[in-house]
């Protein structure tokens, strides 16, 4: 069984009244095109887009079951949605339906110190989760480098990734507890303030990551972190792309310390940024860069961590070593690692940003099997992102004289060959992104097919109808 | 007896007397006339004519005082240090204020130095302490989120830079007379150990300090090409083009354009602050200005919070359109 | 040869937002930084060094409490070869006139460089006066809003910043120059810069090692007083327009162009 199968009912005015004594009015947008077209889309380039039928607001848990089940019924697609900053179409309504957005459900319900817990609903932004932990000295590490836009529902539904993942880990990591309602519109409760916890399924870490497809959350529950009071970060160049990649296994294994980020970018990657910033940094002769952040408990502790580091890469090869340990300076190396993607869209506004992730050690042969395809089509593909954790974002760039039309037919051919070349090695797909709408093609192209028909059953069984974020992952 | 008088320092430029020298007359005036005494223009440079002397007049002075040799008739750091140091000596004025200038910023602090007075930068506000007498002087400071207001309680002459258009120039007044004094500075006084040797008008048409409007650039306008954009607006509306330091950072727009913190600060009627988010640093150097407009597609961006009217949505349809729609207008 | 750079630590300002409904700035225990228009002074000074011939040492010069040795070892790590920091009780609350002539009696002590360079200003104190007063003091000609400065026989080349342009000038002998952030993008430190800068010695002189007497520094020997300070509100009730479709944009440019025409700009 898949979506396609299903068949889906236009939402009618009964319903459309249904939901509006459910919810107030003043909560459901419908028949309004100007204000549904923002719903349409999230912040894939480029992909298929689709105005939902009807935006609802709902309050609390109580009334999204009730929401779920009269969609249920009525067999309406429903397609949860954060902040829409999601990077693989996860969150756009491609059956149309009801797309559920968390704006009312923003609050933090309660900072437990004794257990260093967090509890959230699911519409808040995750930057303002940290904000409201510092006052206690505390923090959440699992949040993504898009913190200051994203929410914390999509962050759980996508186990969102980032910066800060070599040493604290994914989203997934901190997730103690989740209440969510099925998509048969039952209230579910799973896990809680336990670190450890083996009663049953672990249903909970099935739900982090399930892009929306077998429920909706209504509550999580965050495991919380003493805050790092010192962090520096450094930013080491090396003559080769070869040379960068093969400090990171050393700087992880053999220093006795882990580094909070190690982050890379190739050389089209920084000097287009950097000519984009208009930094000036030396590094004519740089091949490929390491950005690296230490953190820790105080200056001295991280003072000596960052010189052990630092040394290592001179050892390895770097050609300088820069160490910022102020805001400005982070800033100022941070800034040439962000800004790469906006640099490529002033060089050409369409590009795949993708998110292919390789065992550490093969990064290097995940970039020459890159290179090797920006040759065969003449496309630029910078590739950047998180070394330490093999997460490469390799992201094909349109070149600005070609039609848009030839690039949307020749770039599905790239995306092919590189995931089937990434598998090919042992990696896959997406490391922080997600499949969503947009790469579930090539999932379903170089995935095991054991996993995907298991993935098939899950969803069967518990969405018999497919009216939970129908399209996404597989078909 | 009177007090003794309020000084303005006035400027020149090829002869003829700034601008900002009126605004000057404008606050001088005010703390003369609440002192009962009287209000004086020192004024460096070159055998300036009567005519542009009596300018300071009609505005407003009783008394011009007018330093003049070939040594003075650029801004040359010690002749002018020296020159107005040894009017000071002379003549003790109680007041003795000037722009907040590049010329204004630089020979202050050396004249106050040795003189032992007490110098406030840069101030918005200027008045007299009812009581005492003494000079209240209201200043910007921490980017212009915190006003100090300072006095110098026992040293004179009480000593002030003031911000460029922070408030209107004086205007002409026919009739009015008053004295004009030359003085020709001895030889000693003149001495420079800095030699003039080459000058290079500014790039863009306008400076952004002397504007009424300003049309700023920030990071929204992607990259350097499309400041053209912005270029457009401010030909249509006789402005001048500034920028965020995002903007001059990428080398989109030259240093002297750079509004905020570690550039500017402006306060013209019309502030059109577009693809501008707002830093604070930012804010710093523009929310005094009288009218202030945002464009900007971010809804959230703080620089919102400062603007009369904003518009959120996207520069590259909303500024041509801007354009084309104040140029129409102004035709009607 | 040698050059003084004088600098100043001051909060970090990125570290500072701004609370959207007093509009004031929250500072959130902000660490102290060089003040960042100073870093291009030091850059200046790293410039001049490299393209010197003969043999230049750069002495960073900095008055404050003894936590500013912090600045002064960042300033080593860029290869600012010494740090002197002027630290005394005495000191405390001198406004720019006190602390101009106590840097002058440091700079009389540390014998007169060839170049004092300093910040346009402090991004705190925003007063830009220290420098020139200093120089006053000192009896060297002050070059201001330097845009670039090279050495030249006998003595040195600047390009300052006037309001109409950018005039250049040659100083005969010493000089003390504010320089401003278009003279030179800063570096960073390195590693190596880092880890030197740790085992250099700082020189701390107090207001008896200066031979300054209390009359002449700290709060009371200030001239100026500050007698109160209040937070203006800048913020204004914004009509906010949405214009992301063209019709919504017609729209919104027409309200605008009212505005300023109610407004007499047009």
């Amino acid at each position: 069984m898949n979506s396609a199968t299903h068949s889906y009912q236009p939402i009618s005015t009964n319903v459309v009244k249904e939901l509006s004594d459910l919810l107030g009015a003043s909560n459901i947008i419908f028949n309004d095109p100007e204000r549904l077209e923002p719903f349409s889309r999230d912040e894939a380039a480029d992909c298929e887009t689709r105005n939902p039928e009807l935006v609802a607001r709902p309050g609390n848990a109580e009334e999204l079951a009730q929401l779920v089940r009269v969609a249920n019924r009525e067999r309406i697609p429903v397609t949860a949605r954060g902040a829409g900053s999601g990077l693989s179409g996860g969150a756009v309504p491609l059956f149309g339906g009801i797309v559920l957005d968390f704006g009312r459900m923003n609050r933090i319900l309660e900072i437990d110190r004794a257990n260093l817990t967090i509890t959230v609903e699911p519409g808040v932004i995750t930057s303002e989760i940290n904000e409201a932990l510092r006052p206690y000295g505390l923090f959440y590490a699992g949040y993504p480098m898009s913190l200051e836009t994203c929410t914390i529902g999509g962050n759980v539904a996508e186990n969102a990734g980032g910066g800060k993942a070599v040493k604290y880990g994914v989203t997934g990591r901190y997730v103690l507890g989740i209440d969510m309602v099925s998509p048969t519109g039952e209230l579910v409760s799973l896990g809680g303030k336990l670190v450890k916890d083996v009663s049953g399924l672990n249903l909970l870490q099935l739900m982090v990551g399930s892009e929306g497809i077998l429920g909706v959350f209504t509550k999580i529950i965050l495991k919380l972190l003493p805050l790092p009071k010192a962090s520096v970060d450094m930013l080491c160049l090396f003559k080769t792309i070869d040379e960068a990649v093969a400090a990171v296994p050393k700087i992880m294994t053999e220093g006795g310390i882990i580094p909070t980020a190690v982050e890379f970018m190739d050389r089209l990657s920084f000097a287009t940024s950097c000519e984009y910033l208009n930094e000036s940094l030396p590094c004519a002769d740089a091949g490929a860069m390491l950005l690296i952040t230490v953190d820790g408990a105080d200056e001295k502790q991280v003072e000596h961590d960052y010189d052990v580091i630092g040394e290592q890469c001179l050892a390895a090869g770097a050609t300088n070593v820069y160490v910022a340990d102020t805001h400005v300076n982070s800033e100022r190396i941070w800034r040439i690692r962000r800004a790469v993607a906006e640099a490529f869209k002033v060089f050409s506004p369409h590009q795949s940003l993708e998110d292919i992730v390789v065992p550490i050690a093969a990064i290097p042969a995940a970039s020459a099997a890159v290179n090797e395809i920006s040759a065969k089509y003449g496309v630029k593909i910078p590739c950047y992102g998180h070394a330490g954790d093999g997460n490469l974002h390799a992201t094909p760039v349109m070149p600005p004289e070609w039609t848009f039309e030839h690039w949307h037919g020749v770039l599905p051919e790239i995306l092919m060959d590189m995931y089937k070349a990434i598998a090919k090695i042992g990696g896959h797909i997406s490391g922080e992104h997600g499949i969503g709408h947009k790469r579930k093609k090539y999932l379903a192209a170089v995935a095991d097919p054991g996993f995907m028909l298991m993935m098939r059953n899950i969803k069967t069984a518990l969405d018999p109808n497919g009216i939970m974020n129908p399209g996404k992952i597989f078909d | 007896m009177s007090p003794k008088a309020v000084w303005i320092l006035a400027e020149q430029r090829e002869g003829k007397v700034a601008d900002v020298s009126y605004e000057l007359i404008t606050r001088g005036r005010e703390l003369a006339d609440q002192r009962g005494t009287e209000l004086c223009a020192v004024i460096l440079g070159d055998n300036l004519s009567d005519a542009e002397l009596q300018t300071l007049i009609d505005r407003g002075c009783d008394r011009v005082l007018h330093a003049s040799a070939p040594e003075l008739r650029h801004f040359l750091p010690e002749p002018y240090d020296k020159c107005l140091q040894a009017l000071i000596v002379k003549e003790q004025p109680e007041i003795l204020i000037a722009a907040a200038t590049s010329t204004g910023r630089t020979v202050m602090p050396c004249v106050a130095g040795p003189l032992r007075a007490g110098l406030t930068a840069d101030c918005t506000g200027l008045q007299i302490e009812a009581d005492t007498g003494n000079l209240l002087q209201t200043r910007p400071a921490a980017g212009g989120n915190i006003m100090a207001t300072i006095k110098t309680p026992e040293r004179r002459p009480q000593m002030a830079t003031v911000r460029p258009h922070s408030t209107r120039p004086a205007p002409s007044i026919s009739g009015r007379t008053g004295r004009i004094d030359r003085w020709q500075p001895p030889a000693d006084l003149l001495k420079s150990r800095v030699r003039r040797v080459d000058y290079t008008p500014a790039v863009e048409t306008q400076a952004i300090q002397d504007a009424d409007v300003v049309v700023a650039v920030g990071r929204g306008f992607k990259k350097g090409d499309n400041v053209e954009l912005a270029r457009k607006l401010a030909n249509v509306l006789d402005g001048a083009v500034g920028a965020s330091r995002e903007a001059v950072d990428r080398g989109w727009l030259p240093y002297p354009a750079q509004v905020g913190l570690s550039g500017k600060t402006v306060s013209p009627k019309l502030y059109i602050a577009v693809g501008v988010s707002g830093t604070v640093q930012h804010l710093a150097g523009m929310q005094t200005s009288e009218t202030i407009i945002a464009i900007n597609s971010d809804s959230e961006a703080p620089i919102f919070n400062y603007a009369e009217i904003g518009l959120c949505g996207d520069l590259f349809t909303l500024l041509p359109m801007l354009t084309a729609k104040i140029a129409a207008a102004k035709q009607s | 040869m040698k050059i003084i750079v004088l600098i100043k630590q001051v909060p970090e300002s990125q570290a500072t937002r701004m609370d959207e409904t007093t509009g004031t700035l929250i500072r959130e225990a902000a660490s102290s930084v060089i003040n960042p228009l100073d870093l291009h002074a030091i850059e200046c000074a790293l410039l001049i060094k490299e393209a010197a011939k003969e043999k230049c040492e750069i002495v960073c010069l900095s008055m404050g409490p003894p936590a500013a040795t912090k600045v002064l070892r960042e300033a080593m790590a860029l290869g600012v070869d010494h740090g002197v920091l002027l630290s005394d009780r005495a000191f405390a609350g001198s406004d720019t006139w006190c602390t101009a002539f106590t840097l002058a009696a440091a700079v009389r002590k540390l014998g007169l460089p060839d170049l004092i360079l300093c910040g346009e200003r402090a991004t705190d104190g925003e007063t830009g006066q220290t420098g020139p007063a200093m120089g006053a003091f000192l009896d060297l000609p002050v070059i201001s809003f330097v845009s670039h400065i090279e050495q030249i026989a006998g003595g040195w080349r600047a390009r300052r910043m006037l309001e109409d342009g950018y005039e250049t000038v040659e100083i005969d002998g010493p000089a003390l120059a504010c320089v401003l952030k278009e003279a030179a993008v800063p570096r960073l430190p390195t590693l190596q810069g880092k880890r030197l800068s740790r085992a250099k010695d700082i020189d701390i002189m107090s207001a008896q090692d200066l031979g300054v007497s209390q009359d002449d520094t700290g709060l009371k020997a200030s001239p100026t007083r500050v007698v109160k300070i209040f937070r203006p509100s800048h913020l204004k009730k914004c009509e906010k327009l949405p214009a992301m479709d063209p019709a919504q944009a017609e729209k919104a440019v027409d309200r605008v162009v009212c505005l300023l025409k109610e407004k007499g700009l047009i």
